[in-house]
């Protein structure tokens, strides 16, 4: 990189805030899709919005490619450096600006993580609603670019749902306030294009999210079933009689093993175990909870545990949410998919996996968010295996094409990024994807702001698309995946 | 009087009219059946009315994954009718028996179901639109979960129509509550009001909906909660105990059905300057308070709001001098109102007051979305906000 841009860069942030030593560059080549790697020319580390602001300004007028990173736990290769571009970290953007109890919105900067959201609220009774599985770790920025989801969307929806109100540094250095702390401000939802368009459109500076106040009641059951068949029917069951849980998961015996070696939530040996959870008033969870626990037994559950506490709640969730990193004690490698099918279509999908692991010789866990379809196959190999690697590659992409056939998305909730660009003409036709293109020229007409995601472009040289490789911070004990 | 009016009856149609008319710069309205044709700025001339109304498929309901694809020209009443029958609904209302699907994602417009299921664009899935260059491209699908690509459904909620035409919307559905009733809570004094309102917000009850209406009292709230028979009869007991009205009624039945529908009727039923608007929710006294003073300046005021959210309708009823004074003072008090957008005026009110409000410091970001899907700029013939 130009050193007048590097000294320009220093003059803004600070000379320290401006990395640009190969070494220390390492850490920013990938985020949690560490088979994408791309080193950046410069990593800068603003530490307001004003700094940002200057930043981009600087990136737009010397034509240099830029893009946002809260702290790299997305699954998309969604913050995969341009080459040779910028990358703007803002990990330093980790205030909590507002708790305003009365009207339940907390305004934070980017880097403030999902869970500090909850914390900070906690004492009162409220807590932030969306729970990706990293969210101890995930920044509130790159949940806002991913409209990152979680175990609970199914009754609370995703970030779109939650975030009212976005100051955005747009890519051309502008500053634009959409959506507002006061609820319907007039014309078109950018707030609601902005949310989940993967950092392509600027750089969220500030965001107003809603919370929600602690529901009365939390019941939580854990069913086992010999057949993954007979967990889809009951899910199926419950959303039939009108019931809408706060969450419905289900994870294959694979999965479960994996889980079990990794933080021994003592779950049941089973084919499947489905979780689920009902909030809300007290007397509605109970007779609600009734249905659940009744359409288990009768659909053959073979044992059925109801958390009695919290604690015990949390273990059940300790073990669903360990369940990808998890399978690190199970297999030496794994690729971790993410594809969406109508839940009516889980048993069928579901059992075209299962036949597809059989002919591959690749096992396959099955960790899903079942009440809204949306399946993350974690597909084993050995990358020593010669050839293994492949094949993992060519299964999560027949995976795909199986969601897309059932009438699903290739994307649930990691998101398009630079890893499934390639597979959006599978969703959508070239006049679609042109619409789209045209958004993003409005926004950002030179395509300097995180460019190579979500709109396909020929793959480049050798690039293969991907298998799970150990992060650098993982191999250093540093991290752990979600 | 437009020029002339058109019906198209597929996508297609549709599209290859939008392009025409981009090709020619024949100014375009889109309507569905035109019960808020009235709203936005005064148009210009309108050369093609483009109405969707035979449009109007209900073209899947998958119920078994709560979800429906429906056109845009179908009532919202019509599909609830088809949805009804497997317990199902689009829990959006509508003041208008006509009023569609697609004028109901274009104006992003809500009632009181807003409190538990959000705004018509919090239920939008996938969706087909029709662009001025005559092509039909969708953005979403047809799945709950999914973030695959830009959202479009967003972009076009709120546009007006001024930006592609809305050809068939996907939703997620809600299922049909097996019991609900409604407690109405009269009060004499506004503060009391908001403070039974800031109770039930800040508490565990999970209502349905959650109104308040009244100006310069008696002030009404209505608290519907819609659950089990169990779960309703415990709510209506801890909210009796939680909040200090003057007058508590329990509203069950037919009865609850007439008090909903007098409800979002209600404020529209007679002429007036209606305006939605948007407040901090624990402004409620600072809000009622504002259109007591309005009101006892001899202008006759009424409000229908969602009281947990923050946003409803506000009608006043006055003549032109002092219904544009009383709008001055809503768009003035920028510290206890936002976003005061003039649904319902007369010509003589839009004359003097612009329906929108003040540009933001987006206008230009807008104007470029704008420009990349009406680069004739054709659609809308000026009515706003695009």
């Amino acid at each position: 990189m130009d050193e007048r841009v590097l000294t320009e860069l220093a003059r803004i942030c600070g000379a320290e805030a401006v990395l640009h030593d190969p070494l220390q560059l390492l850490t920013y080549e990938c985020d949690a899709l560490p088979y994408l790697r791309s080193s950046p020319s410069v990593v800068v580390l603003p530490s307001s919005t004003a700094e940002v602001q200057a930043v981009v300004r600087v990136c737009h007028q010397e034509g240099i490619p830029f893009v946002a990173r809260g702290h790299g736990t997305g699954l998309s290769g969604g913050a995969l450096p341009p080459s040779g571009g910028a990358v703007i970290a803002l990990s330093r953007l980790n205030r909590v600006l507002d708790v305003d109890i009365p009207n339940r919105r907390v305004t934070v900067e980017p880097g403030v993580t999902n869970l500090d959201i909850t914390k900070a609220v906690a004492p009162h009774g409220y807590y932030y609603a969306p729970d990706p599985s990293s969210q101890q770790v995930c920044s509130i920025g790159g949940n806002v670019a991913e409209n990152s989801g979680g175990a609970h969307c199914l009754k609370y929806g995703f970030t779109v749902h939650h975030v009212l109100a976005l100051e955005v540094v747009l890519p051309d250095g502008e500053i634009a306030h959409i959506g507002s702390p006061m609820v319907d401000a007039p014309g078109p939802d950018l707030l609601g294009l902005f949310v989940g368009s993967e950092g392509t459109l600027g750089i969220a500076t500030r965001i107003v999210v809603r919370i929600l106040r602690k529901p009365e009641s939390v019941q939580t059951l854990l069913a086992a079933f010999d057949t993954i068949d007979a967990g889809g029917e009951v899910v199926s069951a419950i959303i039939g009689a009108g019931i809408i849980p706060a969450a419905v998961e289900m994870m294959d015996s694979l999965a479960i093993r994996a889980a079990e070696a990794a933080v021994h939530p003592n779950f049941p040996e089973a084919d499947t175990i489905l979780i689920v959870e009902l909030d809300g008033p007290e007397a509605e969870v109970r007779s609600l909870f009734q249905i659940v626990e009744a359409t288990c037994r009768s659909h053959g559950a073979t044992a059925i545990e109801i958390a009695p506490d919290d604690v015990q709640r949390a273990r059940i969730w300790r073990g669903r949410k360990a369940a990808f990193a998890a399978m690190g004690r199970v297999s030496p490698n794994y690729y971790v998919q993410d594809g969406v099918v109508p839940r009516t279509k889980l048993p069928e999908v579901l059992g075209r996996i299962r036949a597809l692991e059989a002919r591959s010789g690749l096992r396959i866990g099955n960790v899903f968010h079942a009440g809204d379809g949306n399946l993350h196959p974690l597909i084993c190999y050995d990358e020593r295996v010669p050839g293994e690697t492949g094949r993992a590659v060519d299964v999560a992409a027949e995976i795909l094409a199986y969601c897309v056939e059932a009438g699903g998305s290739i994307t649930g909730e990691h998101g398009v990024g630079a890893d499934k660009a390639g597979s959006m003409p599978r969703m959508f036709s070239a006049d679609d994807l042109e619409a789209m293109q045209r958004v993003r020229d409005a926004f950002d007409p030179r395509h300097l702001c995180n460019p190579g995601k979500i709109f396909p472009t020929p793959r480049l040289c050798g690039e293969v698309p991907g298998p799970y490789r150990q992060h650098p911070a993982e191999a250093a004990g540093v991290a752990e995946r979600f | 009087m437009p020029g002339s009016i058109v019906e198209p009856e597929s996508a297609e149609a549709l599209a290859a009219l939008l392009a025409w008319a981009s090709r020619e710069g024949a100014s375009v309205v889109l309507s569905g059946r035109g019960t808020r044709l009235g709203w936005g700025r005064r148009p210009r001339a309108i050369d093609l009315l483009i109405s969707t109304r035979r449009l109007n498929r209900v073209l899947a309901h998958s119920h078994g994954d709560l979800t429906a694809t429906v056109e845009a020209g179908a009532t919202v009443h019509e599909v609830n009718r088809e949805l009804m029958r497997h317990r199902q609904w689009l829990p959006i209302d509508v003041v208008d028996d006509d009023a569609t699907i697609g004028g109901a994602i274009a104006t992003n417009d809500s009632g009181p179901l807003r409190h538990r299921h959000g705004t018509p664009r919090d239920q939008l899935i996938g969706i087909h639109l029709a662009t001025t260059d005559g092509r039909v491209v969708k953005a979403g699908g047809n799945v709950v979960k999914n973030v695959a690509g830009y959202d479009l459904g967003k972009l076009v909620s709120g546009s007006f129509g001024g930006l592609a035409a809305i050809a068939t919307a996907t939703f997620k559905l809600a299922p049909l509550p097996t019991a609900s009733a409604t407690v109405a809570a009269t009060f004499r004094d506004a503060d009391a009001t908001a403070r039974a309102a800031g109770a039930i917000s800040a508490s565990q009850l999970d209502p349905a909906a959650f109104e308040v209406r009244g100006v310069g009292g008696p002030y009404v709230l209505l608290i519907q909660f819609a659950s089990t028979q169990a779960a309703i009869d415990t709510q209506v007991d801890q909210l009796r105990a939680l909040i200090a009205a003057d007058a508590v009624d329990l509203v069950a039945g037919d009865a609850e059905r007439d008090l909903w529908r007098r409800h979002v009727r209600g404020v529209w039923a007679s002429p007036g300057v209606i305006v939605r608007a948007g407040w901090l929710p624990a402004s409620l006294a600072a809000v009622l308070a504002l259109l007591n003073e309005i009101a006892g300046q001899g202008t006759g005021i009424e409000i229908a709001a969602r009281a947990g959210v923050g946003a409803g309708v506000i009608r006043i009823d006055g003549d032109v001098v002092s219904s544009v004074a009383a709008l001055g003072r809503l768009r003035g008090r920028t510290d206890v109102l936002g976003h005061v957008v003039i649904l319902r005026a007369g010509p003589d009110v839009k004359q003097q007051i612009d329906v929108w409000g003040s540009a933001n410091d987006h206008a230009a970001l807008l104007g470029r979305v704008k420009h990349a899907f009406d680069p004739a700029g054709v659609l809308n013939a000026g009515r706003g906000p695009v």
